[in-house]
């Protein structure tokens, strides 16, 4: 699996001309190379053993100029032009001409005066520049279908990752929705508002059924925008402040002409939650929290951010599940570009950052 | 000593604290709440000013918190802890015989308390010995808290200035730490930075499960690495994944990949 992370230890890689060289292709040439040999043994006067070593040899020869030039490719030559192919075909009289080159000594001149010799390097080439012309297309268009199904396969296998995530984000965005000691707490309150026939318990009642309306679980339904997430945001800031009126101030303030954006569901209420549940709520003094989304025409992006002014982030405090999710989520509907950055708020408390180029709607 | 029961309640939501004062008068006239405490350290300070003898303490408060104030408070009063659905602190309450109350609350509940509270401070008049076990569920409530503050002993952020701001960096996201003069240079998935703290530093107090030193000056995170190529006299270089850069690894920690 891509994603499973498993450093080793390997030999740097081979780049050696022998490294394609597979007992397969060595076997096929060879072959080949038999074949060819009691082909052309009738037109030979020499004794079969010969033909078939020299047959053999300029078989070999052609593999081994195949091999090498697969990691050869000139800047001057034709792109049309493979290089493996002119190798093979500049290699065949070459390795002809050595054979018989052998055959007579080393002297061109006297294997020049034999008719019937030239006539067998002509032969053995012509041959040798078939065979091994066929041989070498073949392979080469072998070669380039296993690397289109190897790359094709890397493709499904990325897609299926980024697929499988996509999905754990949705399964844990829709396990943990609503924490009960949350829940709890705040029908507490609403008690107590309730009992004491506060003028303001109708208000706070709306502002517990938007929020749950938005955090109860869905599968499909309209596609969240960033003004959905405005009204639940500002709902479950409200009960909040209901709960802690002595300790929690904020500000929300989403241009107007972003709010028919579309935005991933409960992305900025987990930056929010996050504020009041480490920031604000752990501090006796309580704190401020700012939430804004504005467009810069320039750069085209979206900035939206959660500042608050809490007890701030030790260097040791775990990051929970919901900001490693929501950096996923956002790639997953922004694009990769998008982002989630965290800074510190002086003297105290955290800021995050939501960047991202809108999607078109 | 005062013939008539005092009590403090101590709890960080103001609407919590009235409806308890409220039905505190309504079941237990002559009970007088002397104090309303916003935080742990504030039911201290009341509890120390004003001795009660009864405290309801919110588990869940800033700063202090109910538990810490309770080991605070000891045995000089009855304690009454008030929780919302927090299921371990309900069976630490049970097991240890601790009187205690569920948010949100009803009557007849909290008429029981008012009724064992009544029967204890008779008995045991003045400030009387708070329930056995009380030791024990503080201790195991404090464990919980501990955890549940998520604060294990490895770094999770790395602080970085980056223009005039501080970044906070998630170290699931550090490719490699590697260490410039002074400073050391952090590069993560969106960008780079120099911070103060050393390499020896980072260390130490980075998740060894996560990040090993490869080198002197170098610290890499175990998730970003591609491959480990060996290389002549004992060495290797680390390749990371999607980057160009590698990361030389020496001798001495060749260890490191060698179990792998």
């Amino acid at each position: 699996m891509a994603s499973v992370p498993s450093p080793q230890a390997s030999e740097p890689p081979r780049r050696n001309v022998l490294s394609a060289l597979t007992g397969r292709s060595v076997l096929i040439v060879l072959a080949l190379a038999v074949g060819a040999a009691l082909a052309l043994n009738p037109m030979f006067s020499t004794p079969f053993p010969v033909v078939l070593g020299r047959s053999l040899f300029v078989a070999m020869v052609l593999l081994l100029a195949f091999s090498a030039a697969r990691q050869w490719s000139p800047v001057w030559l034709p792109r049309w032009i493979a290089p493996q192919v002119l190798a093979v075909a500049v290699a065949t009289p070459l390795a002809t001409l050595v054979v018989y080159l052998l055959s007579v000594g080393g002297d061109f001149m006297a294997f020049a005066r034999m008719p019937e010799r030239v006539s067998g390097f002509v032969l053995i080439s012509l041959t040798g520049l078939a065979v091994g012309l066929v041989v070498a297309l073949g392979a080469m268009l072998r070669e380039r279908d296993a690397q289109a199904r190897s790359q094709a396969l890397q493709f499904a296998l990325e897609r299926a990752t980024l697929e499988r995530q996509a999905l754990d984000a949705r399964f844990s965005l829709l396990q943990a929705q609503i924490e009960p000691h949350f829940l709890f707490n705040t029908l507490a309150n609403v008690q107590a508002l309730v009992e004491s026939g506060s003028p303001r318990a109708p208000a706070v009642l709306q502002s517990l059924i938007d929020y749950l309306r938005a955090a109860m679980p869905k599968l499909q339904g309209e596609a969240p925008t960033l003004g959905n997430e405005e009204a639940l945001v500002r709902a479950y800031l409200d009960l909040m402040l209901m709960r802690m009126p002595d300790r929690l101030h904020y500000d929300l303030q989403v241009d107007p002409a972003l709010r028919g954006l579309r935005f991933p569901a409960m992305a900025l209420l987990t930056l929010v939650e996050n504020a009041v549940r480490h920031g604000v709520d752990p501090s006796e003094q309580g704190g401020h929290i700012e939430v804004g989304a504005e467009h810069d025409p320039v750069s085209g992006q979206v900035r939206v951010w959660v500042a608050d002014t809490g007890v701030g982030m030790p260097e040791t405090a775990v990051p929970g599940t919901g900001l490693n999710n929501l950096r996923q989520r956002l790639q997953a509907f922004f694009g990769v570009d998008a982002q989630l950055q965290m800074s510190e708020v002086a003297p105290h408390g955290v800021r995050a950052e939501i960047l991202f180029t809108p999607s078109e709607a | 000593m005062s013939m008539l029961p005092t009590a403090l309640i101590a709890d960080d939501e103001p609407l919590l604290r009235e409806r308890l004062a409220s039905y505190l008068q309504r079941l237990w006239p002559e009970l007088e709440v002397v104090a309303q405490a916003r935080n742990g350290r504030e039911a201290v300070e009341l509890f120390d000013e004003h001795e009660p003898a009864v405290v309801f303490l919110d588990v869940h408060m800033p700063g202090m918190s109910g538990v810490e104030a309770a080991r605070c408070i000891g045995r000089r009063a009855q304690l009454v802890f008030v929780t919302a659905y927090e299921q371990y602190a309900v069976q630490a309450f049970e097991q240890g015989a601790v009187d205690y109350l569920v948010k949100p609350f009803d009557e007849a509940r909290l008429a029981d308390t008012v009724q064992r509270l009544r029967e204890r401070l008779q008995a045991a008049p003045g400030a009387g010995p708070a329930a056995n076990g009380l030791e024990s569920v503080v201790e195991r409530l404090s464990a919980e808290l501990r955890r549940q503050a998520g604060t294990r002993s490895w770094l999770q952020w790395i602080r970085a200035s980056v223009g005039n701001t501080v970044r906070l960096i998630p170290v699931e996201q550090v490719v490699y730490l590697r260490s410039d003069e002074k400073y050391t240079l952090v590069v993560w998935e969106g960008g780079e930075a120099l911070i103060r703290k050393t390499i020896r530093e980072l260390a130490d107090e980075l998740d060894p499960e996560r990040f090993v030193q490869v080198h002197r000056s170098v610290i890499v995170n175990l998730h970003q690495v591609a491959q480990v190529t060996r290389g002549l006299n004992e060495t290797a270089e680390v390749q990371l994944k999607g980057r160009s850069e590698q990361l030389p690894v020496s001798r001495s920690y060749l260890h490191v990949f060698r179990q792998m």
